[in-house]
């Protein structure tokens, strides 16, 4: 594990050898949440790249990541720890004709039947890890309000055992698509980031830094034409940068060097995930003779 | 290093400031911020308030507010500059009027006998009252020599009419004060009279209430948890993890009684308002419903997209660009669309709720849609913007509260009774 950048700068430096595209406002927030300690609740738009930052961070400070999926119904027993039932059992069954019944009982509830969730581990780890904390809107409100320990103290409370503070302090990123909103307890507790889809310049150099194989001018006709899509209200489902980066990858393995009408049809798979989105995508919709996604060539109307 | 203490009075001075503003500011928050203040120093003003606002906004709404709050408070070295410039020019104009008004007082001040508040009121008064002033000065120089007293009555009333213009302008600030603060008046008045300028207050008061019916809701929840039934099938599927033995019981859960909410709001130009402060008080509930549709009509209906209601401050651009702002209200015509379009939509368990104030083109036609789809529908309420005192003047109201549950929400506290009594039944 590296040492903890101690200036903004140092930070960008290490997320620079990781090929993410940020912006200042980004390394500030990421500083600061860094230096205080605080976890980093991330909100925006599917797609807009909110898990990603907390894979650059571990990256950037060298540490393990540990990924804790929400989801409706997620409860400590996934999140934290469980019991091994079956191994407990077997050691009863083993152990049935011993003495000592209480020393018996208490190593049943020791660490060697612990099962260790993702939360458990991020705070019993030696070295600090990044903690990514994914969809918390899409879990119930009891289990936010069950994290709130976690976020605030470092620690964590198992009945049998007792409380269990944090070896060492995991970068927590908390990310949220506000499908619901989240309580005010847990806000309070974190850091705060908005991601916005990005400006077509940032889209450009995301695609140059991540596909640098693919044509420039190909990149820009995506970059643009993604741009279009996204402001096309019509749309549902706005395409994630994700897709971005899929689409200009199946472009280039294509062999295609130019964002045509027919290259657009092709793929608009890659980028458009149902029918209706096609459908309103209008993907000939031409603007006074240019495509209009890439703005730039003519078509044939006959 | 420098000292966290440096930053801490003036940091706790911009905490008090965004309190003001509606935000919540824990005095742990201003210490992070004089922390970290400590580490990156004040030098590149961007970078701080990126810093700051991290700490202190917690959510989009809360940027907003955090970044006005920042610019008032901490200028940038070009306001800074702007307003010494505006400042001295102001002072300089003041100046000038004072000397101007000096003068004019050596020459009339002492015929007339001023006193001193009167010299202070003669500083301020407008260019025409003074004109006047000195015309009669002018005008009876000879007979105010002769009898002052008489002349010295008339004087006193113009300057009494200053003086008391001033009053009444002190008077007026300070119920722009008392206006100033949300807890005052906003969650009892009329909806339909909030001014531009209070509507982000009420906003603040809709998700300060709805986060208190949330807290009762999940405290009904927690008391009300399981029916206390053993649920055998569960725990003995359990039990097999555990090699047969019953380590964990399962209860039978109590079924949820949450319906499927659709919401049919009137946008027609003078309901936007009341439309957009029931969307967000639902909105801001919890599970309020398993699942909701939002339909919005005038004269004719569409529906709402669910991920761009996610952002009500976009709302009103949301409903000019769906093209139906601006018209009158059909409320017949939109439910017979509601109805003959998605007739899958209402069913026995959903709950339907129009947003109305009822006054629509064709009342009949309404009627008898509304019993139509009140036929559909297991439960329809109609929440009316026009205090329930004033349904008894208006027919559409009053015909129409006799076929459906209608419930005033004239004021915010109105609306919020209504919500509540919506999630608890």
């Amino acid at each position: 594990m590296e040492d903890d950048p101690v200036t903004i700068e140092e930070l960008k430096q290490k997320m620079d050898e990781t090929q993410y595209v940020y912006d200042d406002t980004m390394a500030t927030v990421l500083f600061v949440a860094l230096t205080l300690g605080r976890p980093l609740l991330i909100e925006g738009a599917a797609g807009v790249g909110k898990t990603e930052v907390a894979k650059v961070m571990a990256s950037a400070l060298g540490r393990d990541l540990v990924r804790l999926q929400c989801y409706e119904g997620l409860d400590e027993s996934k999140a934290l720890y469980e019991w091994n039932y079956q191994k407990q059992l077997l050691s009863i069954q083993v152990n049935m004709n011993t003495e000592d019944k209480d020393a018996l009982t208490k190593s049943l509830f020791s660490d060697e039947y612990l099962l260790e969730r993702p939360l458990l581990k991020s705070i019993r780890s030696e070295k600090p890890v990044v903690l990514l904390i994914d969809e918390i809107d899409k879990a119930d409100e009891e289990f936010e309000a069950f994290l709130l320990e976690l976020l605030s103290e470092m620690q964590v409370t198992v009945p049998e055992i007792g409380t269990i503070r944090s070896r060492s302090v995991p970068f927590v990123v908390l990310t949220s698509n506000r499908a619901r909103p989240l309580s005010e307890a847990l806000r309070r507790r974190c850091a705060y980031l908005h991601i916005d889809y990005p400006d077509m310049e940032k889209e450009l150099a995301i695609l140059r830094k991540k596909l640098p194989h693919v044509d420039d001018r190909l990149c820009a006709q995506v970059a643009m034409a993604v741009h279009e899509l996204r402001s096309n209200e019509a749309i549902l489902k706005k395409p994630s940068i994700a897709e971005t980066l899929d689409w200009a990858g199946a472009l280039d393995a294509l062999g295609m060097r130019e964002l045509t009408p027919d290259a657009l049809r092709q793929t608009a798979g890659f980028v458009l995930k149902n029918n209706e989105d096609i459908a309103s995508a209008d993907l000939c919709g031409e603007k006074n003779g240019h495509c209009g996604h890439c703005g730039e060539h003519h078509h044939d109307r006959s | 290093m420098t000292d966290p203490e440096v930053y801490l009075e003036k940091l706790s001075d911009f905490s008090r400031m965004l309190r003001l503003k509606g935000m919540a500011v824990s005095p742990r928050e201003t210490e992070d911020a004089a922390k970290l203040l400590t580490i990156m120093g004040m030098a590149e003003r961007e970078q701080v308030k990126t810093a700051l606002r991290t700490i202190y906004a917690k959510s989009r709404e809360e940027q907003l507010n955090f970044d006005v709050v920042f610019d008032g408070f901490f200028l940038s070295e070009e306001t800074m500059r702007a307003r010494a410039k505006e400042h001295a020019k102001r002072d300089w104009e003041q100046e000038q009027a004072r000397r101007k008004a000096e003068e004019e007082l050596e020459q009339y001040g002492d015929k007339v006998q001023l006193t001193e508040a009167e010299r202070e009121s003669y500083v301020v008064m407008s260019e025409d009252v003074r004109k006047k002033l000195r015309n009669i000065v002018e005008r009876f120089r000879g007979n105010m020599a002769r009898n002052p007293d008489l002349y010295r009555g008339f004087i006193r009333s113009v300057f009494a009419k200053t003086i008391m213009e001033q009053q009444l302008m002190m008077e007026d600030a300070g119920t722009g004060c008392e206006a100033s603060d949300p807890e005052l008046g906003i969650l009892y008045r009329n909806i339909g009279e909030f001014r531009d300028t209070e509507i982000p207050q009420a906003i603040a008061m809709i998700q300060k209430v709805a986060r208190q019916i949330n807290g009762e809701l999940s405290a009904k929840r927690k008391r009300s948890g399981n029916t206390g039934k053993l649920d055998f099938r569960r725990t003995i599927r359990k039990g097999m993890e555990t090699g047969g033995s019953f380590y964990r019981l399962s209860y039978r859960k109590k079924r949820s009684r949450r319906r499927h909410l659709v919401m049919l709001c009137d946008v027609s130009g003078s309901m936007v308002q009341f439309s957009e402060f029931a969307l967000r008080f639902i909105q801001s509930l919890n599970q309020v419903a398993e699942s909701s549709r939002t339909f919005l009509f005038s004269e004719r209906m569409v529906e709402a997209d669910a991920f761009r209601l996610q952002n009500m401050d976009l709302f009103r651009n949301y409903v000019r660009e769906s093209g139906i702002y601006g018209m009158g209200t059909d409320v017949g015509s939109a439910l017979e669309q509601l109805c003959g379009e998605h007739p899958s939509v209402l069913n026995a368990g959903t709950t339907l709720l129009i947003f109305s104030d009822a006054k629509t083109i064709n009342p009949l036609r309404a009627i008898a849609a509304v019993k139509e789809a009140r036929r559909m529908a297991g439960r329809v309420i109609w929440l009316n913007p026009i205090p329930e005192g004033k349904w008894k003047y208006l027919k559409s109201s009053r015909t129409m509260a006799e076929v459906v549950t209608m419930i005033s929400c004239s004021t915010l506290q109105e609306l919020a009774a209504a919500c509540r009594k919506l999630t608890m039944n």
